[in-house]
Formats: structure tokens, C-alpha cells, sequence
């Protein structure tokens, strides 16, 4: 059957329907708070596993989750037991986007912790809506102090000094003792490198040479190359590496190399200077003897200390077969600064409760830092402070000169100081008590 | 909009292909016979009794109802997206058998879909304007009038759906914040964005590899008459060659590709790898840094696995990706400089610094560091001479911005659809739309809890590498990238939630929502997602 149809002029006004009344409707609001049940609170975790940056980073979930695990047997938080979930981000942004969209969107975690990276985290922070969730955002390991900015990362605690605090303080430590010799600083060429290169600037630290790389472009060759010219400086002019733990080790491979160890002074930026994580990366036990390092930890090889003792014995019990080293002790750091923001809570956990917390209360939380932690309801920054060892030829980062001096500053002109600090003791056990 | 499959014809494209462009006859294309018909379709093994009735609406454009015998009540009238509106000889990658301007009338976004939905019992409609390319007005026009056809054709018609696709999506939500009352529910899938936003897009990335890598094309301000065509053809074959030349060096070497030897940056932006260049082209246009073969993520066994990722897929995927919009801007600026009189793609005061915002953190390692984005971005300055920028036409620019811009005022239920990683329609466009109805339910011009918004992602990471470590674009277009690139399930997802929406007066609940998506593993529902705008709104 066919038919033909003329076509009728289409107006507006035949065409117009009255609208009915309008129905106001909205999908059901959330009922629960996401990640939390009377028996569990669900944290997540995006950070490298696998990759360059794995080999340097990646005991970072395992020791959290060690002690998540200790504090599980011992009765959870308020009778919660702590799940964290690890995604392996590969320190690559995207990845990272993805990787922390998936925990909020499908393993519907309550809070994030210990993220790891700052161009990983920052995309990361914007693609998975964290601000717009109210997710809190607890102690990623940066130092970045554009994290501490509130307008842009409302729920976000870092647990690093800034890069600028961390080279302000090194800015006067090599002004006091090695005065005299050309300074070179080899930085990452991007916001890490950067903050660096303005803490410098800050500290007003007269700099011989500044090289600046892309992240991922410091080959074997270009080492060398950078060593070459650089060993052209006259005397023994300090080396500051302000990069990864893998730059860190492929500058040094590459003096050892050239026969170049003893032409500088080395100094290594506290994210590359892991002395672990340097020598399983084939840098020679006597190349690293001498080398000077910044840490705002205790040597994670110094059994006296109650924090690195404690979680030692942790470690051996729940993270078997892991060599405990800086990495670790970080991780289990922050896990540990995690109960106790959770408790800090209280039995009624929201995420809003949570910020709040912190922001009241975690600058009185127990942990290995021997700076002090600066949370406030203005500052999002975790430790403000620094001090400088000495690798020996087993790794052990001893004081620098014999004697600890802590130094403390902000990321902005604030002065260099002295420090007094005396951190909290260890709870019992390494189980916080508090509320 | 055309899906150009860009990647295998680059390397294939020669100079006697381009010669070839202007000498291969046109095709033809037979005319059909208005009227209705009853006949049958097969919807997999199921066969659906259905009449087809065609014509020309007062505009003269075609359209097309198809009403099943077994008929639900619901009425879908779709928008097709944007066709060129230039007959092109065989062009390489663009048109590879030439192509007539195609004025078909479409029902719905693939014969799949129109299978599926006709054996669920529901009745189709839609037209082919009759004035191609970008024609929003007249888009509208035609969905109301082949909708009033139907109407008038089938009394038993209820509840209406407007959906579309891109420029047919935009259209879909115009008609209904225009005449709420002719329409029940509404369907806008990919939305564009408006035009200047669009063209400032596919423009600012056409500029760019103009300013960086070939200054030979043209890009804007086409002559009159037949002219102002060569010119176009001429235009896209500088670019195609343009980006033949980008992707074999990037292929030759990902970690330094060189610049190409049309090049006349000064040797020192040249020691920068290419492919910075090209990701920065990408990110202060607003071109997707994932793409159908790159997920930025993965790399090859070997000592590229990490850096790949990190370094080198990101400009990749905008290099597949923006080659599209550079070839859609050739067009579109061609085509429009024509509809309104003059130059409408602007960047005489466009701060690309400003546009690449946090993007040079965040991509620092693949633009070869902050020193590099600084210099490159230099070179992009209003003030350097070798850089000319483009000076609209006010008065075209004025013609293009007076047809219908979303005001947001949703007053029907809508549910809208975006991907993530869509490099001609980005995800920012639906951004709009929400903070348009949201700006909107806040000044109490539209009611809250109409709007719904379902994203579509690519997996977590999906790029193969052959046994050699070399990437391998994939048969099938990886989902949640590419334009308007959804399956028929997806689709037929959204359609039914609009169907049910429409019936229902209300957004279905968010178990219905869930239960409609649970088997559509790149589909993700969070009002709190908010993907950045295009860059003309930023």
C-alpha cells in the first residue's frame, strides 16, 4: 500500500502542546556516607606499583595497608575495621584520573589516602570530582605547595614539607657549611622543579648552575653529558639533585661511571634520597658513603627510635618479606596518621567530619616526624621542617656534623628557624588511643 | 559528523593523491519517491511490521516516519548531526570515494538502532535539512515539522522524545527549551556546543599547526565563488600532507620526532620533540589527550613502558584526534565564511598561556618540561610577528550568534549523553548544558531534577602494541572516544530512559538508571563529575 500525503504547513501554534504541570522530581539523594558501614570504612589509594616510579614507591600501599592490618586486629577504629583499596597509577596522569575515579565511582571508597605525585594527583583530583564529593583527600605524599592552595583543593591534607620549605632550609644549610664552593642544582622541569628553583631563590642561594629536565628525560646519556660540563666548575662545587629517587641514582651511576664521585659535593632532595632504594637501583654502597640528605623523618635503619622500632615490628608481622626502609616508614606514617584522623572523627564518620578533624586536631597527632606538623584550618601543608644527615656506606642517614639541627619554615618568605620540637611519644603499642 | 578514519590513510597519502583530488569525477545519487509504504525490517531474527512514509517538509527537506503496526505510544524524533555541506572530489582520509551532500532524512543515529527500537514497538521520525552544515535553525525546524507530520499522520502518537545527535543533539534540546509543550522527554546525545565555541576549537588547533608547522595553509578567509573552493580543496590537502608528515616522524621516532620540513619556527623551538608541540596544540584547543588508539596510559614492553604513557600517547591521541578538527574546521570555516559573510574563527585576543592553564603541570613531562611550554607558548604570543592571529568579520560573527543559544530553561525531562574522550563534541559541551540549567533552576527559570547526565568513558586503558612495540589502531573504535561513538546498547539505554521519562513526566529513579546501565561498563553516573568547559568559555 502506498500513499501519498500532502504535506500540511507545520506552524508553532498547532504544534505546541500545553505543557502539564510540571512534576518536580530528583533522583533519591545518598542516603549513607559512601565507604562507611558499621563494620568497615573503605579507603582508597592511587599511586605507582608498577613502572620506573614503582621500583622507587610502590611498598607505600603494602606498608599502609600492613598497618591498617595491626590496627584491625586490635579492634579497628571505633569498631570499623580499615579496607584500602590500591590502585596502581603507573605515576602517569591519566592512569592516575582514572584510577581514582574508579575508586570513587566503583569501589565507593570514603576517602582517599596517601596519593602519590603531583601532576598525577592534581589531574587526578579534578577528573574524580574530589572537591565537588567532598571526598577528603588525606596526606598525599607531595610536596607541592600549590596543594596547600584551599580555593583549588578544598579537601586536601599533604603529609610532605613543600619543595620550597624543603630549599629554603637547604638554601642555609649549604650557605653554613659549605661556604666557599660553586653550588649546581639539578631539578625536574616542572611544578616539583619549580617550587624547588623559587625555595632556592627564597633562601637566597647563589646557584653556579641550574638544569632544569622534563621528568622521564634524564637518560644514562644525558647524565653524563650534564656531569661533563658540570665538573668544568672549578674546586669541588656542591651537586643538589632535586629529583626522584631514579634520577638520583642515574646521576650518581653516571659519576661513578665518568670517575666523577669525588668531584662534588652531593646533596639529595628527600624525594630522591632514599639510600634503600638507591643501592637496589645499582648505585655502589661507596659512592653513597658522604652523601648529604634532607629528611624530616628518623633513619628508617635507627632501631632506637620508638616510631621506625615499632613499626618495624609491624612490618614483620603483617608486610612479610618487605624490607623495611624510608618508603616504608612513610607509609605506615601516614596510615598511622590516618587512624587517628578517623578517631579524631568520631563513631559518627562523615566525610565533612573528617576535614574538620584534621583541621582541629592533627597538628597534635602522634608520628615519626621529627618536624612538626602544621595542620591548622588554614594550612593544609603536613610537616614544615627539615634536617640534613649523611649516608654512611650501609645507608644510614646519621646527622649531619654529629648533631641534629631541625630547621622549620613556610613556603612563602617566612624566616628559617631553629627548632625546638619534641615530637609525641609513640602510643602504646603503635595504637592510638586518641579522640 | 563524518568518523574520519585519519590514521591509516596518513601514511598512505602521496602528492600524486592530492593531484588525483582534483580530477576524479563526482558521484550521483538517485532520488527517492515520496509516499508510505508497509513493509518489514529485521530486528536480529525478529521480523517488524512497519509503514515507512516519506516526503519533503515546507522547507523542502526530507523526512522520514516509520510507524511499527505493534506501537507503543512513544514517538522518537531524532536530529542527525552536522553534514558537510561542499561536494568533495576523492579526497584521501576525507572522502575517500568523494562524496555529494547527503540530504537523506535519518530516523535515529544507525540502522541498528532503528531496528531495535521499532521491534520495542516504537515509532520514528526525523529529516535531512535541507541546507547542510552547520543549520541549527533550520535543524529545529524540521524536527518540529516531521513531528507534526506524524502527529497528524498517527492520532495514536502520546508522548514525544527529541533526541540527536551532535549538532542534532544541540538541536533536540533547542526545540525543547523552545516549545517545552511539543515534546514529552528529550534525548540530546554528544551535544555541541554552540558554533563559535565549536569553531573556536577546530580553529584555534587549524591555526596552530598553520603557525607551527606549515604556514602554507590557508585556514580562513576563503575567496568568493569557485575560487574560495580550490582554496578549500587546496587547504585540506596541506593538511593532510601536514599530518602525514607528523605522524611519520613521530612514527620514525616517538621519543624526538622532528619537525617537518615546512616548518619556520626558529631552530632553537625545533630541539623541542615535536610531539610536545602537538600536544600542546591539543591542550590549549581543547583536544582529547586520549584517543581511539591511545589511552595515555599504556606503553610497550621495554624501556618506553612508562614513558610512552606518560610522555609520548598523550600526543598521539590529540595528533588522531586533532587531525579531525582540523579538517572539520577547513570545511566548517569554508562553509561558514560563506553562510555569514566573513571570518568567524577570532583568536586576535586569545591568551593561550591562560587557556593551557594547569595543563602545563600536569602534562609537564610530555611538553618537554615548563622551559619548553614557555617557549613554545612564546611563539604563539600576539606579539610575535611570525604568528599572525585572525581577525573575525563582527558582523558574521554577529549572523552566526543570533540563531537560538541554550538558555538551560529545561522544563521537560532530559536525559543527555557525552564521552569523556569525544574530540569534536568534548564532554564540556553537556557541561554546559548543566551549568546553563542549573544557572537557570537558580534563578527559578527552570524546575530542579530534569536534567540527567550519563558519561561514557574508555576502559582504564586500552592500548595494543604489536610484538615490535609498535601501537595498533584497533578495528573497532574504542568506545568512549571518538565522536558521537556509542554502541547500539548505549544508545537504546538512553532512549528508553527517555522513553520512560517521557511517559512518567520525571527522570526515572537512580535504581532504574542503574539497572539500565549496569550491563554498560563505560557508562558512569556522578553529578559532581564536571569535565572542563570548551576553551572559548573558559
Amino acid at each position: 500500500m502506498i500513499r501519498n500525503k500532502s504535506m500540511k504547513r507545520a506552524s508553532l501554534a498547532s504544534a505546541v502542546i500545553a505543557a502539564g504541570a510540571l512534576v518536580l522530581s530528583t533522583l533519591p539523594a545518598q542516603a549513607a556516607t559512601p565507604g562507611v558501614s558499621a563494620t568497615e570504612i573503605k579507603l582508597g589509594i592511587s599511586s605507582p606499583l608498577t613502572g620506573s616510579a614503582g621500583v622507587a614507591y610502590g611498598k607505600v600501599p603494602g606498608a599502609m595497608k600492613a598497618y591498617f592490618n595491626y590496627i584491625n586486629a586490635n579492634g579497628g577504629v571505633n569498631g570499623r575495621k580499615i579496607t584500602l583499596i590500591s590502585r596502581d597509577d603507573k605515576y602517569l596522569p591519566t592512569l592516575a584520573a582514572t584510577q581514582t575515579t574508579n575508586l570513587i565511582l566503583k569501589d565507593n571508597v570514603f576517602a582517599l589516602v596517601g596519593a602519590l605525585g603531583t601532576a598525577t594527583h592534581s589531574k587526578a583530583y579534578k577528573a574524580a570530582a574530589l572537591a565537588k564529593n567532598n571526598v577528603p583527600d588525606l596526606f598525599v605524599n607531595t610536596g607541592f605547595s600549590g596543594f596547600g592552595d584551599t580555593t583549588k583543593y578544598p579537601t586536601t591534607f599533604t603529609v610532605l614539607p613543600s619543595y620550597a620549605m624543603e630549599a629554603k632550609i637547604m638554601s642555609k644549610f649549604i650557605k653554613e657549611k659549605f661556604t666557599g664552593q660553586a653550588v649546581a642544582l639539578i631539578a625536574q622541569d616542572d611544578e616539583f622543579g619549580i617550587d624547588g628553583v623559587n625555595g632556592f631563590k627564597a633562601g637566597a642561594l647563589t646557584l653556579a648552575s641550574t638544569t632544569l629536565y622534563p621528568q622521564s628525560s634524564l637518560t644514562d646519556a644525558r647524565a653524563k653529558a650534564l656531569l661533563t660540563g658540570l665538573s668544568a666548575i672549578p674546586g669541588k662545587p656542591v651537586l643538589v639533585m632535586f629529583g626522584t629517587t631514579d634520577v638520583t641514582a642515574g646521576i650518581l651511576k653516571a659519576a661513578e661511571s665518568l670517575d666523577l664521585v669525588s668531584k662534588f659535593t652531593w646533596i639529595a632532595g628527600s624525594v630522591g634520597g632514599d639510600a634503600n632504594t638507591l643501592l637496589a637501583l645499582g648505585v655502589k654502597a661507596t659512592t653513597l658513603n658522604g652523601v648529604v640528605a634532607a629528611s624530616f623523618f628518623p633513619d628508617a635503619k635507627d632501631k632506637s627510635d620508638e616510631y621506625v622500632s615499632q613499626f618495624m615490628t609491624i612490618n614483620e608481622k603483617y608486610n612479610k618479606g618487605v624490607t623495611f626502609d624510608n618508603v616504608v616508614l612513610q607509609g605506615m606514617n601516614s596510615a598511622m596518621l590516618t587512624v587517628q584522623a578517623l578517631r579524631a572523627a568520631g563513631k559518627n564518620l562523615t566525610r565533612a567530619g573528617l576535614i574538620s578533624a584534621i583541621e582541629s586536631k592533627g597538628a597534635k597527632f602522634a608520628g615519626a616526624g621529627l618536624v612538626p606538623l602544621n595542620y591548622s584550618a588554614t594550612s593544609r601543608i603536613g610537616y614544615n621542617g627539615y634536617w640534613f644527615g649523611q649516608l654512611n656506606a650501609s645507608g644510614e642517614l646519621k646527622p649531619y656534623g654529629g648533631t641534629l639541627a631541625i630547621f622549620t619554615t613556610d613556603s612563602g618568605a617566612g624566616a628559617i628557624e631553629a627548632s625546638t620540637y619534641k615530637r609525641p611519644t609513640m602510643p602504646k603499642n603503635g595504637i592510638p588511643t586518641n579522640s | 559528523m563524518k568518523n574520519l578514519k585519519l590514521t591509516k590513510g596518513l601514511v598512505a597519502l602521496t602528492s600524486a593523491a592530492l593531484v588525483a583530488v582534483f580530477t576524479v569525477a563526482m558521484p550521483t545519487v538517485a532520488r527517492a519517491a515520496d509516499g508510505c509504504v508497509d513493509t518489514t525490517i529485521l530486528s536480529g531474527i525478529k521480523v517488524v511490521d512497519i509503514q515507512r512514509c516519506t516526503g519533503t517538509d515546507m522547507n523542502k527537506s526530507k523526512y522520514e516516519t516509520i510507524m511499527p503496526v505493534k506501537f507503543n505510544g512513544t514517538l522518537m524524533v531524532y536530529s542527525h548531526g552536522i553534514r558537510y555541506n561542499v561536494n568533495l572530489p576523492a579526497i584521501p582520509v576525507v572522502a575517500p570515494k568523494g562524496s555529494l551532500i547527503d540530504y537523506s532524512a535519518a530516523v535515529s543515529p544507525s540502522e541498528e538502532v532503528t531496528a531495535a527500537l521499532l521491534a520495542q514497538g516504537f515509532a520514528l521520525a526525523g529529516s535531512g535539512v535541507q541546507t547542510q552544515g552547520w543549520n541549527l535553525e533550520e535543524s529545529v525546524d524540521a524536527a518540529l515539522q516531521v513531528l507534526t507530520i506524524a502527529r497528524d499522520q498517527y492520532p495514536k502518537i502520546n508522548k514525544v522524545v527529541a533526541w540527536g545527535n551532535s549538532l542534532g543533539g544541540l538541536a533536540a534540546q533547542a526545540l525543547a527549551e523552545q516549545l517545552p509543550g511539543a515534546i514529552d522527554a528529550a534525548a540530546p546525545m554528544c551535544i555541541a556546543d554552540s558554533a563559535q565555541a565549536e569553531i573556536t576549537m577546530a580553529g584555534d588547533f587549524l591555526w596552530g599547526m598553520k603557525t607551527l608547522f606549515n604556514p602554507a595553509i590557508k585556514g580562513t578567509n576563503y575567496s568568493a565563488g569557485q575560487a574560495g573552493y580550490v582554496e578549500m580543496l587546496t587547504d585540506l590537502g596541506t593538511v593532510l600532507t601536514t599530518l602525514g608528515a607528523l605522524s611519520a616522524a613521530i612514527s620514525a621516532n616517538p621519543v624526538a620526532p622532528a619537525w617537518p620540513a615546512t616548518t619556520k619556527v626558529p631552530a632553537a623551538l625545533q630541539a623541542i620533540p615535536m610531539r610536545s608541540a602537538v600536544l600542546l596544540l591539543g591542550l590549549i584547543s581543547g583536544i582529547a589527550t586520549q584517543s581511539n588508539t591511545y589511552d595515555a596510559s599504556s606503553g610497550p614492553v621495554g624501556p618506553l613502558e612508562t614513558s610512552f604513557g606518560l610522555a609520548i600517547s598523550p600526543a598521539l591521541a590529540v595528533l588522531e584526534n586533532g587531525a579531525q578538527a582540523a579538517i572539520l574546521a577547513v570545511i566548517a570555516n569554508y562553509d561558514m565564511e560563506i553562510r555569514y559573510g566573513g571570518v568567524v574563527f577570532d583568536n586576535s585576543k586569545t591568551d593561550y598561556a591562560k587557556r593551557l592553564g594547569d595543563d602545563a603541570d600536569i602534562f609537564a613531562a610530555a611538553l618537554t618540561g615548563k622551559s619548553s611550554t614557555a617557549g613554545m607558548l612564546a611563539y604563539l604570543s600576539p606579539f610575535n610577528p611570525a604568528a599572525p592571529r585572525v581577525t573575525s568579520n563582527p558582523v558574521a560573527v554577529a549572523k552566526m550568534n543570533s540563531v537560538y543559544q541554550l538558555q538551560g530553561k529545561i522544563e521537560v525531562p532530559t536525559i543527555q549523553i557525552s564521552a569523556t574522550a569525544d574530540h569534536i563534541t568534548p564532554p564540556g559541551a553537556a557541561q554546559y548544558l548543566i551549568d546553563q540549567y542549573e544557572a537557570s533552576v537558580a534563578n527559578l527559570a527552570a524546575r530542579s531534577g530534569k536534567l540527567l547526565t550519563i558519561w561514557n568513558k574508555p576502559a582504564d586503558s586500552y592500548t595494543e602494541f604489536s610484538s615490535a612495540g609498535k601501537p595498533i589502531t584497533p578495528t573497532v573504535t574504542t568506545n568512549g572516544t571518538n565522536h558521537c561513538n556509542y554502541t547500539t546498547s548505549q544508545i537504546l539505554a538512553v532512549a528508553k530512559l527517555a522513553a520512560s521519562a517521557a511517559k512518567t513526566g520525571k527522570l526515572p529513579s537512580s535504581s532504574a538508571v542503574k539497572a539500565a546501565i549496569k550491563n554498560e561498563p563505560n557508562l558512569f553516573i556522578n553529578p559532581n563529575y564536571t569535565p572542563p568547559l570548551l576553551k572559548f568559555r573558559q
